[in-house]
């Protein structure tokens, strides 16, 4: 590395400033002024139409006390860790299933998959509502219809959990298994080939070289998806607005009813800060997890 | 790689050009373009650029710039516009935006010749939503809202009931006898009643019930008093044995589709179901009837209004518009076409149907008392809501008792003071 | 592989199809229901099949407001949102994956950051420094604010992380300029996520919902989501209109999808790259 920093090289450090130039400058003045003025406003006790006022640490001092922030807290946990498990695993099991390019109406299949994915949230959520509704849904609507009892998709707390987590990992899996499928797609054939020779049993062959050559993809598919389970909310919003109770309600959601129904900004921005601390210990473990990345080396 | 550089090519094109073609429109320049914000729960938007064609075509350098935004998003965006400075010249708003916005709004009182005939020309409570702290005037009143009782009446015929006849002097106590024998002779029938899942629509029940938000001057949480528990228990109690379904305030299931369905014999919602019910009901006979009594007769008014902001740019023409609109035979036009009740008290919608529909959800308004609007205006109460709504679940979860969960409310609310 | 076990690709069939039915049967329930008149959709008994095929809906979907427009602006506002994205995300990627520089690590881990910040929170401060540029009401505004997406620039450095360097290297031995390499060389070598990113991007667009409603309220320029959104009332929901236009929305995706994927997912053997 000293050795080619020695070169001098003026374009090693200018090039790449100038690549990024156009993103850093974006990010910049639409999200990095904004965000550090919702740290500044995080310490404010503030409305949309009154003056902020500096209250020090004080909104982070009444979050730990709010029960019902710390509720949301661990319902976005779970919500998320749940999430984000079954998504990785749901999502690679279709992208090898439609890895191949050679099964006839492949094309055709990875289209259906990635529908989910191409719905805005306020379609899925109409959707599953026909679907779980406890009186007017499909499903119990069958149930019913064949003398069984109804089930209580979205109205008992555990069941709604599981259904908000269900149908998010429905709407996302079809995203991921594109990242998945460009990713196997890189695998050399070869490999495989030569484990085929050596007579290694096809769940060896995933152990040993698939998922080692796909850690990169996987590092990319864990992180994205963390990040966009722990930030969801139209779609959970559309289904059980939050309840029944509090049972499916995470902390986005709450940082929307204290910011604009409350009118507590700061307040609000001190939970959206607890989020992001959150989202960014999930991350870095991740990062931590998958050790050493090839582009450091 | 060509293709889709093609693709992409031929598709920005022909956005180009269909975006260039929207431009030029808007050159056309006129002397005043009022910016009238609106949301629409049917056509309401199109109906008002229709109620409001003569009196543009009687002041041709007005013109109208309209935004529709959607309604879950609504109170959001005009935050947005007023903190930034630039809200537009009228917008359409109801009576929980007054309660978060009346403080930028522009005040009627400087515009017209003389405010207490204006006021006059409203029902009291319709004028109560939009006064502010000083008595001031700062939105026209133009549909009222009014929540009350619609009623499956096929079904309490087959339970051999004359359901018009009973409801006319109907306590909650007659009304649950009467739907439990609607449940039994009615295979299809599952549930007495369904109940929006809100606050403002629980409080139909709880005003009912004497219970109340507030202390009687307003100065303080008042959530904690024995008619606001009776209504939150009955509620249980309704939930609990079976009439009311569990599946609206703990699986947000919509009520009106378990009425058009046919599966509840009772919908407490209210004067917009009309229209919906209308359109959508075929398989039975419907009918509005007067809400049960409990400690009184209430129903809770509601309403949407037409205002102007100080920030506006064009206020004078903006508030010469809402006078217009607001004038007897516009307001008749405009609450005739998206069927609802109007704020004034000297209309006389000629409704195509349903007449006598609209004249009970009237008098149901009638007979209810002032507080009920003075309360639902409160900043408090509006701010509190949400966390309302949550406790009085925790209460049907049987996670809380009533008597917890309506202290928790007034220690809550408490900080908003 | 295939010819080996005929029993074992049938079972993938038969997995296959039963996945992919029950994926569908949402989006199957939508569509269909968009063609039942207003009346029959909360019916009971329900029905799957509409009693009476109606076109009614999409009459009424398509003639209020101004669809075509709506239409125009968001296929205006997805394409060139994603040209533009592409192009500063696969800079920045490149960057990020090929150069030593101090500062890369925090520059790529903040970008990252960025991505957990959630928009609405931020969103009033977001609208004043659109408002202090001039960038209210004007497509430009939902367009270049959200274009520089850490999503991309994730995606493209992970991808050309295992691009050779030698390439670069020989190139930079022959006197090529460092942005004709990347033109030259890069960006051939870049296809698969370069169309990756791009059908990301323009699906993101397409159904984004909070720029615009942060950026736009003259109906004129308003998008396709706005305009479903305006079917939900406070009190009423036109489930009719809803439904037809939801369905309406979804086929121009569909439809792109099918058309690109070959790009990305069959294109990727082609310029394979072994690291």
């Amino acid at each position: 590395m000293k050795s080619k920093r020695q070169k001098g090289n003026f374009h090693q450090i200018l090039a790449p400033l100038l690549f990024l130039l156009p993103n850093m400058f974006i990010f910049l003045v639409f999200i990095i002024v904004p965000a550090f003025q919702g740290l500044r406003m995080s310490l404010m006790d503030w409305g949309v139409f009154t003056d902020p006022v500096f209250i020090g640490f004080r909104n982070f001092a009444e979050l730990l006390q709010d029960s019902v922030f710390w509720v949301t807290f661990v319902n976005t946990i779970v919500f998320s860790v749940s999430v984000v498990g079954l998504m990785v695993v749901s999502s690679l099991i279709l992208a090898l299933l439609l890895k191949r390019n050679t099964l006839t109406g492949e094309r055709v299949f990875r289209a259906v998959f990635y529908i989910p994915s191409l719905l805005s949230m306020i379609a899925v959520g109409i959707a599953w509502r026909f679907i779980l509704g406890d009186e007017m849904g499909v499903m119990n609507y069958l149930m019913r219809s064949m003398g069984g009892p109804g089930v209580p998709w979205l109205t008992s707390g555990r069941l709604a959990m599981m259904s908000v987590i269900f149908v998010s990992v429905w709407a996302g899996s079809g995203y991921y298994m594109v990242i998945f499928i460009s990713g196997l797609q890189a695998i050399p054939t070869e490999l495989y080939e030569a484990a085929r020779i050596d007579g290694s049993s096809s769940w060896n062959t995933f152990w040993l070289i698939t998922i080692p050559l796909l850690k990169s993809t996987l590092l990319v598919v864990v992180v994205l998806g963390t990040i966009a389970s722990f930030k969801a909310y139209e779609l959970i919003f559309a289904m059980t607005k939050g309840g029944p109770g509090y049972a499916t309600k995470f902390i986005v959601q709450q940082v929307y009813q204290v910011a604009f129904m409350e009118d507590r900004m700061g307040y609000a921005s001190a939970m959206s800060i607890i989020l992001m601390l959150l989202i960014g210990f999930f991350t870095a473990l991740q990062f931590a997890f998958s050790g050493k990345d090839q582009s450091y080396e | 790689m060509k293709k889709i550089l093609l693709l992409l090519s031929v598709l920005l094109l022909v956005s180009i050009q269909l975006f260039a073609a929207g431009a030029q429109e808007q050159k056309a320049q006129q002397p005043v373009t009022l910016s009238v914000m609106w949301f629409n729960d049917a056509n309401e938007s199109d109906v008002f650029l229709a109620t409001i064609a003569d009196y543009l075509a009687a002041n041709p350098h007005v013109k109208l710039d309209m935004q529709v935004v959607a309604f879950a998003d609504y109170e959001q965006k005009l935050k947005l516009m007023i903190s930034g400075g630039n809200p537009p010249d009228v917008a359409r708003v109801t009576n929980n935006h007054l309660a978060a916005l009346i403080s930028s709004l522009e005040p009627i009182d400087g515009y017209v010749a003389d405010i207490n005939a204006v006021k006059a020309q409203f029902m009291p409570a319709s004028v109560a939503f939009a006064l502010d702290d000083a008595g001031k005037l700062r939105a026209y009143p133009t549909e009222a809202t009014a929540n009350g009782m619609i009623v499956n009446k096929t079904a309490f015929a087959k339970a051999g009931i004359d359901v018009v006849a009973l409801s006319k002097t109907w306590t909650w106590d007659s009304w649950e006898q009467a739907v439990r024998k609607v449940i039994a002779a009615n295979d299809k029938i599952k549930y007495g009643l369904a109940l929006d899942f809100t606050p403002h629509r629980f409080s139909t029940m709880m005003f009912q019930m004497g219970g109340r938000f507030l202390n009687e001057n307003q100065t303080a949480m008042g959530f904690n008093n024995p008619g606001t528990i009776a209504a939150i228990e009955q509620f249980k109690r309704y939930h609990d044995t079976g009439l009311i379904p569990k599946s609206v305030w703990l699986g947000s299931e919509n009520p009106a589709e378990l009425f058009q369905a046919g599966l509840v014999a009772s919908h407490i919602g209210g004067s917009w179901n009309i229209n919906t019910y209308n359109k959508n009901v075929k398989d039975f006979e419907w009918v509005v009837v007067a809400n049960p009594k409990g400690a009184i007769n209430s129903s809770v008014p509601g309403g949407k209004f037409i205002a102007s902001f100080k920030d506006s740019k064009n206020k004078v023409e903006a508030q010469k518009l809402m006078a217009a609109f607001s004038d007897k035979a516009h307001n008749e036009m405009y609450c005739r076409d998206t069927f609802n009740l109007s704020s004034r008290v000297d209309a006389q919608v000629q409704y195509p149907s349903n007449m006598a529909d609209f004249a009970t959800f009237k008098s149901d308004l009638e007979k209810t008392p002032p507080f009920t609007a003075n309360e639902w205006k409160h900043p408090v109460v509006n701010k509190v809501s949400a966390y309302i709504r949550e406790q009085i679940v925790e209460v049907l979860l049987g996670n809380i008792t009533a008597q917890q969960a309506v202290k928790n409310v007034d220690v809550k609310g408490a900080t908003f003071f | 592989m295939n010819k080996q076990y005929p029993f074992k690709l049938i079972l993938q069939y038969i997995i296959i199809l039963l996945l992919a039915a029950a994926t569908l049967f949402p989006v199957f329930w939508v569509a269909i229901s968009s063609f039942k008149p207003q009346s029959e959709l909360f019916r009971f008994p329900m029905s799957f099949l509409p009693d009476e095929w109606t076109l009614e809906n999409y009459q009424n979907a398509l003639s209020q407001g101004n669809f075509l427009l709506y239409f125009s602006n968001t296929v205006f506002v997805a394409v060139v949102a994603t040209l533009i994205t592409v192009m500063i995300n696969i800079m920045s990627g490149y960057a990020l994956a090929k150069y030593r520089f101090p500062g890369r690590n925090i520059i790529f881990y903040a970008m990252i950051a960025t991505l957990m910040i959630p928009l609405q929170v931020i969103m009033i401060s977001i609208f004043l420094q659109l408002k202090r540029l001039g960038m209210l009401n004007s497509l430009w505004g939902i367009i270049i604010p959200p274009a520089a997406t850490p999503t991309g620039i994730f995606l493209a450095r992970q991808y050309m992380v295992n691009l050779p360097d030698s390439m670069i290297e020989s190139a930079r031995l022959d006197g090529g300029k460092e942005f004709t390499i990347f033109w030259r060389i890069i960006i051939p070598l870049s296809k698969p996520i370069i169309a990756t990113i791009a059908i990301f991007s323009f699906m993101w667009r397409w159904n984004d919902y909070l720029w615009p409603l942060i950026v736009i309220t003259d109906n004129r320029k308003q998008t396709v989501q706005q305009a479903l959104a305006n079917f939900v009332g406070q009190l009423q929901i036109n489930w009719s209109n809803l439904l037809a236009m939801t369905t309406i929305s979804i086929i121009p995706v569909i439809l792109v999808f099918l058309t690109f994927q070959r790009f990305f997912m069959t294109g990727i053997t082609s310029g394979s790259v072994k690291g």
